[in-house]
């Protein structure tokens, strides 16, 4: 176990400095650097300003360099835009983020493995065909539209719910506030992963449940309640946690968008603020960040695996 | 039949879960909307309520900051004051300053200051904080700090005693005031002497002090920025309790989000969303004046360019009414010199005009020499076909735009390639680089008909993009920079629009009208702008 877990340390750091080189080098070829984000009529005088200021006129190499120098040592930097750590700002705006990825990930579970199972023993029926033709549908519509179909139905024409904003926090918080203007951003999100958990449970129980152990089971009595949860959806489980463990940064990606439209404070409006604005150490902290957290996902979904399928060793 | 049940059970929940949601949510919900017509409206100004304006990203609480950018600018004009804002014909009135007067020669101008204000922390405001904000950060030429171009003429500025200043030119500036009205905001000496202006994140970020109706209250990185009303504020209080700037990166929220109440006020960018507002009850469009001229340019540096009859070529080549009907939904006026009709005592339409004449466009190609000899469509010079690099940067309705101008180029004979980039990556290229060859964008200027900065031969490596010379226009400009009698500069500005339109140092297009959206209920805004009516945000107020 300890083995295993030094090695796929070992491989993480790798990751990440694979990473932080294309990162870096990518955002710095990208055309127009900050000293282009700069009003249209600043002078050359300014532009130059802004570059000496920032150490832009540096060659990449060094720049690299005393980035990563910097950052092994903890210190992401300060944000060009807003003279501020770059660690204060995730800080600031990852509490929010897991916030959304948490309620999504809780409701497309349940509901994810609820209609997965059903669909499976509904095998060819009108429920399996309802839940199958939902599914593609929410897998093919794109999150920008549905959300801006979703806020003009419920915050527009109904008036219902609040159309962006993360609600009133703080000493003004409130419970309905604060789930109102949850619901929408988790409907959103939920779209992108539910039907792949759905797709993904249904066909592991179809697979369980055509193996012989089941039918030893049903051929001994027992009830059909606990051979479907009991006996077959404990080992179709496996599958889905990798699953589940794989959707977690197309959540993260998902975000970016999600966030943008529902205007969520979270850290997916953080790096399109970052990237408009040509914030090069802003975009490193934040694609290390959403990397790290994709590595522990990665890392946690393998420990997970050999608890729940003793077969599975990480030795 | 038992699983049947189960599962309506929880279909019923959830069901009411979400008619839960409405009753509760609709509730409170008239309050925000509260969409009154304009007729039915309280004559009577009426003190609290709040407004909420868009911004589509954090804002930087410091005007002269480089990265201070629009989003910025609203906040800024209401936290803090400058010494002069835009009248309500858009000709400078007092702000800080109650006066001003320039010495004959025009080499000195000397402003009279106000001497009950106070910064938001309770300091008295003096001539100090003026001469410290123009001569520690303006005139500092190694911190490149916001909007200097403005004040390339300024020497110094000195505190003749408390409450006056004296601006000390190089050369004649009958823009002055006017410039100083265009986010040129004083900042308090007393917090940022002896400091970086530009790390002094305790002011820039978190707890800015200024002048304005407005101080702040609370800010959230992504999220707002709350403003409050100012009790000490010299001018008349604010009738506003609070001003919310709500962080929103996306544009079509803004729109929803004024739709649903839940955004007051600000200027349309993307017009296409146009005919929603407008068949909504409890929002109003108005079309708002502003000085701004919309253009193409092309490099001159490029020889085939340089025959100013090449450029009148595509000027005719374009129907620039059909974009201005279609794409713009009429917020615009043809445009053939770059004076606005905004600055009504400057602007006039006695120039020479261009209309939508494609056959008059090949005419003066051909008198240039660009004759489509081998039929395929494409005029030609010397074997060479007229090809055109077309390079614009996404924005608004910017490639909706370009993407017409192509198809009536081509329609005339240029070869026309049309390369939509992303903003900075254009900026780069167009501004930074001069490597293009034709783009298409648009001119935002203080109130002032000065146009030295954008068609002078010495702003060639300024904001003359084109790189554009010619000796006459500069004498022109020259002049009415150095004389403030406005009927003087009334005749020399008529002179040089004739020029303009003759010569196409731009080949100007239109001169847009803001589309300022705004909730029914919101009155007192005066019939300015946006970003100008953000000076009069005390006496914004909401009624019933």
């Amino acid at each position: 176990m300890v083995r295993f877990l030094l090695n796929r340390l070992g491989q993480s750091i790798v990751l990440l400095l694979i990473v932080s080189i294309i990162t870096f080098f990518l955002i710095n070829l990208a055309p127009g650097g900050p000293a282009s984000t700069m009003r249209m009529d600043a002078t050359e005088e300014e532009r130059q300003a802004m570059v000496e200021k920032l150490g832009l006129d540096q060659p990449i190499m060094v720049r690299y360099l005393d980035w990563i120098t910097n950052a092994v040592q903890g210190d992401l930097g300060t944000s060009f835009t807003s003279s501020e750590p770059v660690l204060q700002r995730i800080m600031e705006r990852i509490p929010y983020t897991i916030e959304l990825t948490i309620f999504t990930i809780i409701i497309s579970v349940f509901f994810g493995i609820l209609f997965g199972v059903m669909s499976a023993i509904k095998r060819g029926r009108a429920q399996d065909h309802v839940i199958n033709f939902v599914s593609v549908i929410g897998l093919s519509v794109p999150a920008f539209w549905l959300g801006l179909m979703l806020i003009l139905l419920f915050s527009i024409t109904l008036g219902w719910l609040p159309s962006s904003g993360v609600g009133p926090r703080g000493t003004e918080f409130d419970l309905w506030g604060w789930i109102s203007h949850l619901i929408l951003p988790v409907l959103i999100l939920t779209t992108t992963v539910l039907p792949h958990i759905v797709r993904f449970t249904r066909s592991s129980m179809l697979e369980v449940i055509s193996q012989n152990y089941i039918r030893t089971a049903r051929a001994k009595g027992a009830k059909e309640s606990i051979v479907l949860y009991s006996h077959a959806l404990r080992n179709a489980l496996i599958p889905i946690i990798t699953i589940i463990g794989m959707l977690i940064p197309r959540l993260l990606s998902g975000a970016v968008i999600t966030e943008a439209i529902f205007g969520w404070t979270g850290i997916g409006t953080l790096i399109i603020e970052a990237a408009r604005g040509r914030d090069y150490p802003l975009v490193m902290g934040v694609t290390m960040v959403i990397t790290i957290v994709v590595v522990v996902c990665n890392l946690l979904v393998d420990l997970l695996y050999s608890r729940v399928d003793p077969r599975v060793k990480n030795v | 039949m038992m699983r049947k049940s189960k599962w309506s059970s929880l279909w019923l929940i959830l069901i009411s879960l979400v008619l839960l949601a409405a009753c509760s949510y609709g509730s409170d919900s008239g309050t925000t909307t509260g969409g009154e017509s304009e007729e039915n409206a309280a004559a009577e100004p009426k003190k609290g309520g709040k407004v909420s304006i868009p911004i589509v990203a954090d804002p930087t609480f410091n005007p002269w900051h480089p990265n201070a950018y629009a989003e910025s600018n609203v906040v800024n004009r209401v936290l803090f004051s400058g010494l002069t804002q835009p009248g309500e014909d858009l000709a400078p009135s007092p702000d800080l300053a109650k006066e001003w007067e320039t010495s004959e020669n025009e080499l000195e101008w000397t402003f009279h200051l106000r001497d009950d204000v106070k910064w938001h922390d309770g300091e008295q405001f003096t001539a100090d904080d003026v001469a410290f904000t123009f001569n520690e950060i303006v005139l500092n030429e190694e911190l490149g700090a916001n909007n200097t171009s403005y004040f390339q003429n300024l020497k110094e500025v000195q505190a003749v005693d408390d409450y006056t200043v004296k601006f000390i030119l190089e050369s004649p500036l009958a823009a002055l005031p006017a410039y100083l009205s265009f986010n040129t905001e004083i900042i308090p000496q007393h917090i940022f002497e002896g400091q970086d202006p530009w790390e002094l994140t305790s002011f820039n970020k978190e707890k800015p002090v200024g002048t304005g109706a407005f101080k702040l209250k609370s800010y959230t990185s992504g999220q707002n920025v709350v403003l409050e009303r100012n009790e000490d504020f010299y001018g008349e209080k604010a009738l506003l309790d609070e001003v919310e700037y709500k962080v929103l990166a996306d544009v079509n929220t803004h729109v929803a989000q004024l739709l649903s109440g839940e955004l007051s006020i600000f200027a349309l960018d993307d017009l296409s969303a146009i005919d929603r507002i407008e068949s909504a009850d409890n929002v109003g469009i108005y079309a708002r004046e502003t000085p701004r001229f919309f253009w193409i340019i092309t490099n001159q540096n490029d020889e085939k360019y340089q025959d100013v009859r090449v450029r009148q070529a595509i000027l005719h080549s374009i129907d620039r009414q059909n974009i201005i009907d279609t794409v713009l939904k009429g917020y615009g006026t043809i445009a053939d010199a770059g004076i606005a009709p905004a600055l009504k005592e400057y602007y006039t339409d006695d120039v020479t005009r261009y209309d939508y004449d494609p056959e008059r466009a090949k005419e003066l190609l051909a008198e240039a020499g660009w004759e489509d000899t081998d039929g395929d469509g494409i005029v030609d010079k010397d074997g060479e076909p007229f090809t055109v690099d077309f390079e614009i940067g996404i924005q608004g309705d910017l490639e909706a735009v370009s993407q017409m101008v192509q198809q009536y180029l081509m329609k005339t004979g240029f070869d026309v390639k049309l390369n939509a980039m992303e903003w900075n990556a254009m900026i780069q290229d167009v501004v930074v680089n001069r490597d293009y060859e034709m783009s298409l964008n648009w001119w935002r200027y203080p109130a002032d008909p000065d146009l030295s900065a954008y068609m002078h031969s010495n702003a060639v490596k300024g904001n003359n993009i084109p790189g554009y010379k010619n000796p006459e226009l500069d004498k022109l400009l020259e002049a009415g920079a150095q004389t403030s009698d406005v009927e003087e500069r009334k005749k020399i500005y008529a002179e040089a629009q004739k020029l303009m339109s003759e010569e196409l140092p731009y080949i100007f297009l239109w001169y847009p009208q803001e589309a300022q959206v705004r909730a029914n209920n919101l009155k007192g805004v005066p019939d300015l702008a946006f970003g100008d009516a953000l000076h009069y945000i005390h006496e914004w107020y909401i009624a019933e």
